[in-house]
């Protein structure tokens, strides 16, 4: 299993280069330079454009919950990747890797979705690649 | 009233497309299976039980054949289509060592652009030539060609072949289009532009001068080349000609893409749309 895992990273990372790009422009809205790591619930899924979305409860060690927005490709984008409506849950615990609003929103770009099984899920939004 | 007209237009498209596809089946050359990168071929995918794999549909390239033809002689350009057209920026389609020959008004106009007002991040038109990163069909009839977008708001570009523009076209997004044929290559001519949309993340302007005159030839069965030539001598001091290729998704249909359902990208953006963080 863990051979197999170590190959689909390695062909995923072949494919990355590929990812299409969103209708704006990645760097003019996303901070590569802010990454953000955010463990939480999922209350909300918006399987919306010109972005799918979801929002997270983030509570921190003192019980303080943060509310954040995170930005997916196009359901369109998403669905031809084989991901579905359904893939994410409200409820979910889930860990999530992005880029943050540069206006320094709690809003973010989630390059990587990770449910509490491991399993990653919504690997590659198109908008995570940067603007060319 | 508004609701029942778009209705009967966007009828009258599908009754074209429905005439277009029946008409252009019998003789369109038969696709080779779609072939896939061989790191891709063999990728995990599916999903299903196992949940360390993750669900990815392999990439399509390009298939290989040649150029299918309609039974007038003319090239079948019909199909589901990406790319062709700048994105980011314009100069990606320049020949090498060119330069795009702006103005010094325009590079003003856009040194001062900023990223939140480029009206595609806003859920308007591309214009032309630009292209969103999404999907678009070709039709093709006899008289007309659309290009039907699913991104770029899922709007449509009408051609009309040999056609006549109107001698004071109002301005749009899309102006007015005229489509003749040059032995293999669909030549378009378009006037009557506004100057609202942007030729790309950086906001290269123009004005409504604007004259762009698109040559596309469909290379083989998988590739569709756009030469277009952008006249404007509000913004550039001369014509230039830039070159894209679209890519075949013989496997594809069009979805839909409602861009101004949940646009929240625009209110967050922030800085000047030149900058080289748009190359």
């Amino acid at each position: 299993m863990k051979a197999a895992f170590a190959f689909l990273v390695a062909g995923l990372a072949l494919l990355a280069p590929a990812a299409a790009l969103a209708h704006h422009s990645f760097a003019a809205e996303y901070d590569t330079k802010k990454p953000v790591t955010l463990k939480g619930t999922v209350t909300n899924v918006e399987w919306t454009n010109p972005h799918a979305r979801f929002y997270l409860d983030v509570k921190d060690d003192s019980g303080t919950v943060t509310h954040w927005n995170l930005e997916l490709a196009s359901p369109n984008v998403l669905v031809r990747q084989g991901w579905s409506r359904h893939t994410l849950k409200v409820g979910d615990q889930v860990t999530v890797e992005g880029a943050q609003a540069k206006d320094g929103s709690q809003m973010a770009n989630a390059r990587t979705v990770t449910l509490s099984d491991g399993k990653k899920v919504f690997a590659f939004s198109p908008s995570d690649a940067p603007a060319q | 009233m508004k609701s029942k007209l778009v209705g009967l237009q966007l009828a009258a498209i599908a009754a074209v497309f429905a005439v277009g596809a029946a008409a252009q089946a019998p003789t369109t050359a038969p696709a080779k299976s779609s072939t896939l990168n061989p790191s891709e071929a063999t990728a995990p995918a599916g999903g299903g039980a196992n949940p360390d794999v993750v669900r990815r549909r392999p990439r399509e390239v390009a298939p290989q054949g040649p150029t299918p033809r309609l039974p007038d002689g003319h090239p079948d350009l019909s199909g589901v289509w990406n790319g062709g057209g700048p994105v980011g920026d314009l100069a990606q389609g320049l020949a090498p060592g060119e330069t795009i020959p702006l103005l010094p008004a325009a590079k003003a106009i856009m040194d001062k652009r900023q990223s939140k007002d480029d009206p595609e991040a806003n859920c308007l038109p591309t214009g032309i030539p630009r292209i969103a990163p999404y999907p678009w069909r070709i039709v093709q009839t006899p008289t007309h060609i659309f290009f039907l977008f699913e991104g770029n708001i899922h709007s449509f570009r009408q051609i009309i072949m040999n056609g006549k523009h109107p001698d004071d076209p109002d301005p749009t997004w899309y102006g007015n289009s005229i489509g003749t044929w040059d032995g293999d290559t669909l030549v378009v001519d378009t006037i009557g532009f506004n100057d609202k949309f942007w030729f790309d993340f950086r906001g290269h302007p123009h004005t409504e001068q604007l004259h762009t005159i698109e040559r596309y030839t469909r290379k083989d069965l998988g590739k569709l080349e756009n030469k277009v030539t952008i006249i404007d001598p509000g913004d550039y001091s001369k014509p230039f000609t830039l070159t894209f290729t679209a890519t075949l998704r013989p496997k594809e249909e069009l979805m839909e893409y409602i861009c101004q359902e949940n646009q929240q990208d625009a209110q967050h953006m922030q800085g000047n749309s030149g900058l080289p963080q748009n190359p």
